[in-house]
C-alpha cells in the first residue's frame, strides 16, 4: 500500500513497513528538520524501515547532514535500517567526511534501497550493511 | 545653466582675477567645488580652505569670484580679504558691508565696475535691484545708527551678518571671506573669528572661509567644537603637482614672451617647489628685465635678483615687518633665525629665543605663532624649528648678511649667485632621483598582510633560481613557490628622515622608509613591528662593506627610535654579491634587486589583499553581497559554480567549492554578531586557481567547537554533530585562511585548477 502525505511540507510515502521520504533540493536545517520529523512520525506510526531518497537535492549543507545524524539515532533506537538513496556525488563525499556511511547505507535509487531493505527480515534483523551501495 | 557648461563655456570674464584664467593651472577642482555652492540646492553649507603659504588663495577666490559672477540669476558672489593694514575690528566690520552691498549689488545689476570703484553707500541704495531696494535701505539706515552706537558686537553681526539678511529677502550669496589669518590682530572687543563662523552656519549664504593651514581652524575657534563646521567641506591647497607646474612655467613663458628650454623649466620648478605665486613672480621678473631663460646661470641671476630685491623678497620683508614692526626686534630676529638655520637641524630652544629677543612671553609667543602660521618656522612648545625651504634660507642667509652682518651688496650677491649656481646641478639631480627612486613607502603602505614567495625577499634565493630565466618562467616559479612569506600589515610609512634626521645626510628622503606595522592580527604588542628599508645606490651587485654600512645605520635608526622589533630590508638595483648576501642572512635581512621588487609590485594587489574596491574593477575579478539567512548562500554557490566553470573547473572540484562556500557562509551567518547581517565575498580568477573570500562585520561568537565553558555544554547539546564548517571547509578547498580583522573576520580559501 502505498500512502502519501501531501500536506506534509516533505513529501514522503509508504510502502508496506518502510516509508519513503523525499528530500528537497537543499539539505539544510529546516528542511533536515523536516526530515527528521517526517522519519520520527514515521516510525512512531509502525514503519520498520526508512528510506531517505536526495534524488531531488542538488546541495547539502553540513547543518543538514548533522541532523541526519539525529535521523540515523532515531532509526537505530526504533531498530529500524535506514537508507539514504540518490545521494549526489557532492552529498555522497560529505556524508562521508562526516561520518554517516558508518551507520547507513547509500543505494543508488529508491527501488535499490527498496530491494535491499526487502533483502533482510525486518522482524529479526534491523541490519543492512552500512557504507556505499551506490 | 549647470556648472559644467560654465567651466566648458567661454572663459570667464576678469574682475577681481589678477592671472588670465587660462593660465591658471592645475586647481580646476578646486575651482569647480566652490563654484558648486552657487546653486540653492548644493548641499554645502560652505567650504573651509586650509591654503599652504603662497600657494596662490587668494587668486583662487578670485577666480572663483569671476566664473560665479558670470552665472546671471543665482547667487552674488562676494569676496572679502582681511588686510594686513586694517587695525580694528569695527573697521574690517564697516569695509565688509560696503563690500558686500557693492559687489551684491554689480552683481545684480550685471555692472562688475562697481566691484573696484564702489559707489558710496547711500548711492547704492538708489543703484540697487527695486526688489532690493526696501531691504538695502532699511540696512544702511541701521547701520548708520550702530556705526556711531559704540556697541562693537551690533555693529560686527549687523556688518557680517549682511548676507544671511539678504538671503532671507532673497538675494542670496556666496561669501568668499579670503586671509582669515589677519582676523587675530584686529583690535577689539569681539571674538571676530568666533563671529564670524557662528554666522557662517545660520541662513542660507554659503561661506567659503580661506586661510592659512596652521592658523585658520584656530582663527574661527572651530578647533574645540568640530561640529560647528557640519555641512561644509574642506578644500586643502598646496604647491601646484610638478606637471602643473611644468605646465605654468611654459604658459607664462609663452605669454610673457620669455625664452625657455626643458631644463630651465625643469629647475625653475624645483627651485620653487610648485609654488603659483614664486613661479609667476620669477617669471614676470624675467620678462621685466627682458632676459631670456635658456640657462641654469640666467635662472639664477633673476632667483638671486628676486629674492635680494624683487617681488619674493618684499614678501618675506613685509611678513616680518607685520610680525616684529620693530626695526631692532626684526634685526635681532633674523640673527636668531639664521642662526638657528644654521644649527644642526634647524632647531633653538625656546628659552634661547626669549633671552636673545629680550622679549616678555606675552610678545614672544604671538610672534613665534606667526612665524608658525607662515610655515617661517615650526613651534613646538619647547623649540622652533626653522623651515627648510630653500627660498626661505636664501631670504634668511642674504638678509643676515646684508642687514646684521652688513656685508657689502656686492659680496652678497656674488657669493649668494655662486652659491646657488653650484647648487642648481645638485637640485636637479636630486629631482631625478627622486624621480627615479622606487617608492618604499607606497610599496609598502601595500603589503596589506599578502603573501608573496618567499624569494623575492632573500636575493640569494631570487638568483639562485631565477638568473637568467625568461619572465614568464619567473612568473609561473613565484606563483608555483610553496615558501610565502606573509608580509605585515603597514599602518604608517614615513621616510627614515622623518624619525632620524641625520639620515638625509647619507640618503635621499624618498630611498629611505621606515614602516610600522604588524605581522599578525590582532594588533597587539607581541604581532607589532617596524620595517627600516633603504635604497642603495650600487651599479653591480652591493658589496659586502656598502651592505654592512646600510644594515648598521638601519639598525642605528631602529635602536635611536627605541623600536622593540624590527626587521630589516635593503634593495640594491643590480642585487647583493654572495658575500653581502650572506651578511644579509646573519642579520636576518631581507633584500631585494630592482627585478624582485618589480616582481613584488605586480604581485601585490593595489588596495591591499580584499580591503579595496580596485580589484573589483579587474575583469577576473567579481565582488558579491548577500544578506545573512534565508538560504541566500544559494545564490552565492549558483554564482561561485558560473564563475568557476570560467576557468574548466572539473564538476567534483566545482562542488566542493560551492559546498566550502555554502559552509563559509553558514560560519559567517552562525558565529558573528555582525551589525549588518551581511556577507561580502569575492572572487578571483587566477590562471590557475579561484580564490574565494568570504567577510563578515561583527565580533566572533565562540563556536560549538571552539574552547570555553560554552562551547563545552554546546557540543554536548548537539552530541557533537556541529561546528564542522571551518574542518569541512579545509578538507574541500586546497589553501584555506582564516583570521580576525578590524571589525568581523575574513575566510580566504583557494581552489587549484589540476589539469
Amino acid at each position: 500500500m502505498i500512502d502519501s502525505h501531501d500536506r506534509s511540507p516533505v513529501r514522503s510515502q509508504r510502502s508496506g513497513d518502510i516509508a519513503v521520504i523525499y528530500a528537497s533540493d537543499y539539505l539544510n536545517k529546516l528542511s533536515g528538520e523536516r526530515i527528521e520529523r517526517e522519519c520520527r512520525a514515521a516510525l512512531g506510526a509502525g514503519c520498520r524501515a526508512l528510506v531517505v531518497d536526495f534524488k531531488n537535492t542538488g546541495l547539502v549543507n553540513s547543518i543538514g547532514v548533522s541532523i541526519m545524524l539525529g535521523v540515523i539515532d532515531a532509526a537505530e533506537r526504533a531498530h529500524a535500517p535506514l537508507v539514504f538513496s540518490n545521494v549526489n556525488s557532492q552529498a555522497a563525499q560529505l556524508f562521508e567526511m562526516l561520518g554517516l556511511t558508518l551507520h547507513a547505507a547509500l543505494a543508488a535509487d529508491e527501488q535499490d534501497a527498496l530491494r535491499m531493505l526487502s533483502d533482510i527480515n525486518l522482524s529479526q534483523d534491523s541490519r543492512v550493511p552500512v557504507g556505499k551501495h551506490i | 545653466m549647470s556648472t559644467d557648461n560654465i567651466f566648458k563655456a567661454t572663459p570667464a570674464k576678469r574682475i577681481l582675477g589678477r592671472v588670465a584664467p587660462e593660465n591658471f593651472i592645475g586647481r580646476s577642482e578646486l575651482l569647480r567645488e566652490i563654484v558648486a555652492l552657487a546653486p540653492s540646492t548644493s548641499p554645502r553649507r560652505g567650504l573651509l580652505v586650509h591654503a599652504a603659504p603662497a600657494a596662490g588663495a587668494s587668486e583662487l577666490l578670485r577666480q572663483a569670484y569671476d566664473k560665479l559672477f558670470q552665472q546671471r540669476g543665482m547667487a552674488s558672489p562676494i569676496y572679502f580679504a582681511f588686510t594686513r593694514h586694517e587695525q580694528t575690528i569695527a573697521a574690517a566690520a564697516r569695509r565688509f558691508l560696503h563690500t558686500f552691498l557693492s559687489q551684491l549689488v554689480a552683481h545684480r545689476r550685471g555692472d562688475p565696475s562697481f566691484v573696484n570703484a564702489p559707489p558710496a553707500l547711500r548711492d547704492l541704495i538708489d543703484l540697487a535691484d527695486p526688489s532690493d531696494y526696501e531691504w538695502i535701505e532699511r540696512l544702511v539706515m541701521t547701520y548708520e545708527r550702530a556705526r556711531d552706537g559704540g556697541d562693537e558686537l551690533a555693529l560686527v553681526r549687523l556688518c557680517f551678518g549682511a548676507p544671511v539678511l539678504a538671503a532671507s529677502r532673497g538675494a542670496r550669496s556666496v561669501v568668499l571671506m579670503d586671509e582669515i589669518q589677519n582676523v587675530e590682530k584686529l583690535r577689539g572687543e569681539v571674538e571676530l573669528g568666533n563671529e564670524i563662523a557662528q554666522l557662517s552656519m545660520h541662513g542660507d549664504a554659503p561661506f567659503v572661509l580661506c586661510g592659512l593651514r596652521r592658523g585658520l581652524l584656530d582663527e574661527l575657534s572651530g578647533g574645540n567644537a568640530p561640529h560647528r563646521f557640519d555641512g561644509f567641506g574642506t578644500l586643502h591647497l598646496e604647491g601646484l603637482k610638478e606637471t602643473d607646474a611644468r605646465t605654468l612655467v611654459e604658459r607664462l613663458a609663452f605669454t610673457e614672451r620669455v625664452a625657455i628650454n626643458d631644463e630651465t623649466r625643469d629647475l625653475i620648478v624645483q627651485l620653487f617647489g610648485g609654488s603659483p605665486f614664486y613661479i609667476t613672480s620669477f617669471m614676470y621678473a624675467a620678462h621685466r628685465d627682458n632676459i631670456s631663460l635658456t640657462s641654469f646661470l640666467e635662472c639664477q641671476k633673476i632667483y638671486v635678483d628676486e629674492i635680494l630685491g624683487g617681488r619674493i623678497n618684499r614678501r618675506f620683508n613685509s611678513i616680518l615687518e607685520e610680525i616684529t614692526p620693530s626695526p631692532n626686534i626684526r634685526r635681532a630676529l633674523i640673527r636668531l633665525l639664521h642662526d638657528a638655520a644654521t644649527n644642526a637641524g634647524g632647531k633653538s630652544p625656546v628659552e634661547a629665543w626669549r633671552r636673545r629677543l629680550e622679549l616678555e612671553p606675552d610678545e614672544l609667543y604671538p610672534l613665534m605663532f606667526a612665524l608658525h602660521v607662515r610655515e617661517l618656522a615650526s613651534f613646538n612648545a619647547t623649540f622652533m624649528e626653522i623651515g627648510t625651504e630653500s627660498l626661505w634660507r636664501d631670504y634668511l642667509r642674504a638678509s643676515y648678511r646684508l642687514q646684521v652682518a652688513a656685508e657689502p651688496r656686492a659680496l652678497v650677491v656674488a657669493d649668494t649667485l655662486v652659491e646657488t649656481l653650484k647648487r642648481a646641478p645638485q637640485t636637479m639631480a636630486r629631482h631625478y632621483r627622486r624621480a627615479a627612486a622606487l617608492n618604499l613607502r607606497e610599496l609598502l603602505a601595500r603589503f596589506d598582510a599578502q603573501r608573496v614567495a618567499a624569494s623575492l625577499l632573500h636575493y640569494d634565493r631570487f638568483s639562485r633560481i631565477y638568473r637568467g630565466v625568461e619572465a614568464e618562467e619567473i612568473a609561473l616559479g613565484l606563483d608555483a613557490e610553496t615558501d610565502l612569506i606573509r608580509l605585515p600589515q603597514i599602518v604608517h610609512a614615513a621616510s627614515c628622515a622623518s624619525f632620524h634626521p641625520p639620515m638625509l645626510l647619507v640618503c635621499d628622503e624618498e630611498r629611505c622608509a621606515v614602516a610600522h606595522g604588524f605581522d599578525a592580527l590582532p594588533y597587539t604588542d607581541a604581532n607589532e613591528i617596524v620595517w627600516l628599508t633603504a635604497e642603495i645606490d650600487s651599479k653591480l651587485e652591493a658589496g659586502r662593506a656598502v651592505t654592512e654600512v646600510w644594515c648598521d645605520r638601519l639598525m642605528q635608526v631602529g635602536h635611536s627610535c627605541g623600536f622593540k622589533r624590527f626587521k630589516l630590508w635593503l634593495v640594491a638595483p643590480e642585487g647583493f654579491s654572495a658575500e653581502a648576501s650572506e651578511l644579509l642572512n646573519e642579520r636576518d635581512a631581507f633584500s631585494s634587486s630592482r627585478k624582485q621588487l618589480e616582481l613584488l609590485t605586480a604581485q601585490l594587489s593595489p588596495e591591499g589583499t580584499d580591503g579595496g574596491a580596485a580589484g573589483a574593477d579587474a575583469p577576473d575579478e567579481f565582488e558579491m553581497v548577500i544578506p545573512m539567512g534565508s538560504d541566500t548562500e544559494l545564490i552565492a554557490a549558483h554564482t561561485v559554480e558560473q564563475i568557476a566553470r570560467r576557468l574548466d573547473f572539473p564538476a567534483e572540484a566545482i562542488n566542493q567549492i560551492k559546498t566550502a562556500l555554502i559552509e563559509a557562509c553558514i560560519n559567517a551567518a552562525e558565529h558573528s554578531l555582525s551589525p549588518d547581517r551581511k556577507i561580502y565575498q569575492r572572487f578571483r580568477l587566477e590562471s590557475d586557481k579561484l580564490v574565494v573570500t568570504v567577510s563578515s562585520r561583527g565580533i566572533i561568537v565562540p563556536s560549538p567547537t571552539n574552547a570555553g565553558a560554552n562551547g563545552n555544554v554546546a557540543r554536548e547539546e548537539n552530541n557533537g554533530r556541529r561546528g564542522w564548517g571551518l574542518k569541512l571547509i579545509r578538507t574541500l578547498m586546497d589553501e584555506v585562511e582564516f583570521e580576525r580583522v578590524d571589525d568581523g573576520t575574513r575566510l580566504r580559501m583557494t581552489k587549484y585548477l589540476r589539469r
